[in-house]
């Protein structure tokens, strides 16, 4: 009876072991299923990354607190050669989140040399706006003077680009050609300050026209460490229907901008190297702008006689930037450190009403805490001349802009990150 | 303004034949014999710091690899070695 039992329960047990070992078998077999999934190159692929910055200013009459940017980035690759990417600019200004398409758009890379963009692209104009803009990537707080809000850079817009990189011998040379909506002129209806501005970023263009541009870049050495860029950009920003066509007065009524263009040009250069003598890197960054437009009329709404008035539209803004980090140092905290200075000026036209002659000095010191999260600390000046402005006579101006220059101080503390 | 025309579109015949020449020709040495990690250490920190390859995994290189191709105008060859590097030391 005892060896009946006996044999019974050791042919359970011998059943059960032997399902218990089918299902780890299983388990396994499964986990190995998966673990190849995952291996197997995957044929989309999508990635949220972005940046943000947010920090601490302290000018002579202000102390805030601000979120200056906070910018998801969205990345989906399809196969190997096609991406959509796009980045959504979110502004926390006067307790309000303003929310902006920075861009949008689709790549497929045609041939080896050759990728067509089309949506809202960075514009390929110097080398600021489309490569060095995040928050994480540009080492100082604030953008250099002319380029953002308000510059007479074009930072992004709707379109299609063409763009390239390709080796020459040793050398390579890299392209990007393209066609925007292209910026739009300011008549003062709106903003009567600011007759005569273009601006760009337009979701809908206001004539027939685009607006073209390219830039060609050069790097001579065969470690890359050296690149020149050459960019223009052409429109024509005026509608084709005049704003004051219903005007009573015949010389106001007469007053079109159909016919004005705008030509802008930059010269951007960039050297960075590890060089071990110093034992670190040195980064030096720079840009050269200039725009044209060519000349129009414009009224001035607090002029009692309202005649038109014009000016000679010409712009220029550039910087020049030089930084160093003693990259190859033993020290944990001070290979991190990063020096950084960059001196930027923005003229606007004289006897334009929007006429100012800007030039600021930056100097920072950064801590790098990740490859892409640094804490900014920045030392501003910044010298405005307003001038006077709003007259025909840019003789008598002259006298009257050195009168108008002020110097302001800033500090600010911010926080860059990348994720 | 139309001299701009003119000169914008001999840029871009220009370029056109030099797209189709470099299709054509083989990989020219340099950069052919530059290993991935060398064009990694040279290229990578032209506009940022640069990130080492335990920062991502095999799939998301590949996108970075893509959409760092088209922000820094990278040569084909660059990016496909740039990225088989990454993914080889992750
Ligand atoms: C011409 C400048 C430039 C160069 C050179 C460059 N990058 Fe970038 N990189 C950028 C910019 C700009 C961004 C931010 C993109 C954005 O947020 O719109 C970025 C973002 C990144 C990111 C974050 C994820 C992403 O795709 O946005 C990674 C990772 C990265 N770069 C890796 C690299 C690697 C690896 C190289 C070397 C092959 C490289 N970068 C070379 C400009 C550059």
């Amino acid at each position: 009876m005892k060896k009946k039992i006996l044999f019974i329960l050791l042919s359970v047990l011998s059943f059960m072991f032997s399902k218990a070992q089918d299902s780890t078998q299983k388990q396994i077999q499964s986990l190995q299923d998966e673990i190849s999934m995952l291996k197997k190159p995957l044929k989309t692929h999508f990635m949220i990354r972005g940046f943000a910055q947010f920090g601490f200013d302290a000018s002579d009459d202000n102390v805030n607190f601000n979120m200056t940017s906070f910018n998801p980035v969205l990345l989906w690759r399809q196969g190997d050669r096609f991406l959509f990417e796009t980045e959504l600019e979110m502004e926390y200004m006067t307790n309000q989140l303003s929310v902006n398409l920075g861009y949008a758009n689709a790549s497929y890379m045609i041939t080896k040399g050759l990728i067509v963009k089309f949506g809202k692209i960075l514009i390929p104009f110097g080398s600021f706006g489309e490569k060095l803009h995040p928050s994480w990537v540009n080492k100082c707080a604030t953008m250099p003077l002319g380029i953002g809000h308000d510059g007479l850079v074009p930072m992004n817009d709707i379109g299609i680009e063409i763009k390239g990189g390709l080796q020459l011998g040793s050398s390579k040379l890299s392209y990007a050609l393209y066609a925007v909506n292209g910026p739009t002129i300011k008549d003062g209806t709106v903003e009567p300050t600011e007759a005569g501005m273009l601006a760009f970023d337009n979701a809908i263009d206001n004539n027939k026209n685009k607006a073209i541009g390219g830039r060609i870049a050069f790097l001579p050495f065969q470690n890359s460490s050296l690149e020149i860029g050459l960019s223009g950009y052409y429109g024509k920003p005026g509608s084709s229907v005049s704003p004051f066509a219903t005007d009573s007065m015949s010389v106001i009524r007469d007053l079109n901008y159909k016919t004005v263009t705008a030509l802008l040009t930059a010269v951007d250069i960039s050297y960075v190297k590890m060089i071990s003598e110093i034992g670190g890197v040195i980064d030096i960054k720079g840009q050269y702008t200039m725009s044209e437009v060519s000349k129009a009329s414009y009224i001035n709404p607090t002029d009692t006689t309202r005649m038109p008035y014009s000016f000679n539209n010409s712009s220029v803004a550039y910087y020049a930037q030089l930084a160093y980090r003693p990259a190859m140092l033993e020290n944990e905290i001070l290979k991190n450190v990063e020096l950084v200075g960059r001196y930027s000026v923005y003229n606007t036209p004289q006897s334009s009403l929007w006429y100012s002659n800007k030039s600021q000095i930056t100097i920072g010191l950064n801590y790098w805490l990740t490859w892409r999260t640094v804490i900014k600390a920045d030392y501003q000046m910044t010298t405005v001349d307003n001038g006077m402005s709003g007259m025909t006579s840019s003789s008598s101006m002259t006298g009257m802009s050195s009168m108008g220059a002020t110097t302001s101080n800033m500090i600010l503390l911010h926080l860059g990150i990348g994720f | 303004m139309i001299k701009i025309k003119y000169i914008f579109g001999i840029v871009i015949s220009i370029f056109t034949v030099i797209i189709i020449l470099q299709s054509c020709t083989a990989q020219k040495a340099m950069i052919a014999n530059k290993s991935g990690a060398q064009l990694w250490g040279e290229n990578c920190l032209r506009c940022h710091n640069t990130p080492t390859p335990t920062d991502f995994n095999d799939e998301e290189w590949k996108t970075i690899g893509l959409h760092m191709q088209d922000r820094a105008n990278l040569t084909n060859v660059e990016a496909t070695k740039i990225v088989e590097f990454l993914c080889s030391a992750n």
